[in-house]
């Protein structure tokens, strides 16, 4: 299945374009890391809100950067699906990949757990008031996650052969 | 100026960031080079973003906490970086996007410290940030892309 797959996708001309163009991979390396920094700083700030930091923002006031950090995801799913595309062989079989998949499955994971369960709760938590210690576990696992991708994801060309 | 490079990349600690087969020698550097850059750069474009006029709940006073974390990422920067560039200096001491990352990144700090200055210098109403310090916010956001871009471009030369 893995080996179709691969050679399906390097006959495409996205694969053929961002393998060949002298431009195509590093613009979606430069565009990646955009996103990588405005999802630290959008989920980062927050993870530190639910962890209990910057009480004197309300946590529905917080929610407000809540979509620069889904634009930073949104950069990456694309670059990153650019990447794949594009040499899929340095992906499929290499560990560092699985890993960043695993832990982006774990943030995924986490804050749909989190938006069910607390939602509500979470949106009328007032400025100054104690911080639930779900909220606090929520926020930990959040930024964890979040930078356990980072470090998969440049762990690619070390643990596998990804350039 | 050249044998300054050479006789760095001579040295051994050069060649341990350079050939260290070592998951925490060159990788671990790096890997901390791009949490710097994520921090800093995440920090400073809430910041803003928030002066451009978005996240208006968010009190502009509370996010002076931010600038101190974007210190840490800052140095963090300084410090990776320069152990990057010893591994590699005469081909990064000679090549012109890395002085163009080097200017880049310098401006970014400076207006990162006027923008605070601007901010909490002396108290103003955080609804009506002027144009002044809406211009400074506005290129400090642009001009850390272009950092990114200037350090994505290091791996290609």
């Amino acid at each position: 299945m893995g080996e179709a797959l691969v050679v399906w996708l390097k006959s495409t001309w996205i694969s053929h374009a961002m393998t060949t163009s002298q431009w195509a991979w590093p613009v979606s390396e430069a565009f990646h890391f955009v996103g990588l920094a405005l999802l630290i700083g959008g989920a980062g700030l927050i993870d530190l809100r639910l962890m209990g930091f910057l009480k004197s923002i309300s946590v529905s006031a917080v929610m407000q950067v809540r979509k620069w950090a889904a634009l930073g995801i949104a950069i990456n799913v694309v670059t990153g699906v650019l990447f794949f595309v594009g040499a899929p062989d340095q992906y499929i079989g290499n560990p560092a990949w699985y890993g960043k998949l695993l832990f982006l499955l774990v943030a995924i994971v986490n804050v749909v757990i989190f938006e069910t369960t607390q939602g509500e709760r979470m949106l009328r938590l007032p400025a100054g008031e104690k911080t639930p210690v779900s909220f606090k576990l929520a926020g930990a696992v959040s930024m964890a996650s979040w930078f356990l991708v980072l470090y998969f994801g440049r762990m690619l060309p070390f643990l596998g052969n990804a350039f | 100026m050249m044998e300054l490079l050479q006789a760095l990349e001579g040295s051994a600690f050069s060649a341990w960031v350079r050939e260290s087969p070592s998951i925490w020698a060159y990788p671990t550097i790096l890997t901390l080079h791009t949490v710097g850059l994520g921090v800093l750069v995440g920090a400073n474009w809430m910041v803003d973003l928030r002066v451009l006029g978005f996240a208006r709940a968010i009190p502009v006073t509370v996010l002076s906490r931010a600038f101190p974390i974007m210190w840490a990422g800052f140095w963090l920067n300084a410090v990776t970086g320069a152990v990057l560039f010893a591994g590699d200096p005469t081909t990064k001491g000679t090549t012109a996007v890395f002085m163009w990352k080097l200017v880049i990144v310098a401006v970014g700090v400076v207006l990162m410290i006027a923008l605070k200055r601007k901010l909490y210098g002396r108290s103003i109403d955080d609804r009506t940030a002027s144009a002044g310090v809406r211009t400074l916010a506005a290129t400090s956001l642009v001009l850390w892309i272009a950092a990114i871009a200037a350090g994505r471009w290091m791996a290609y030369v």
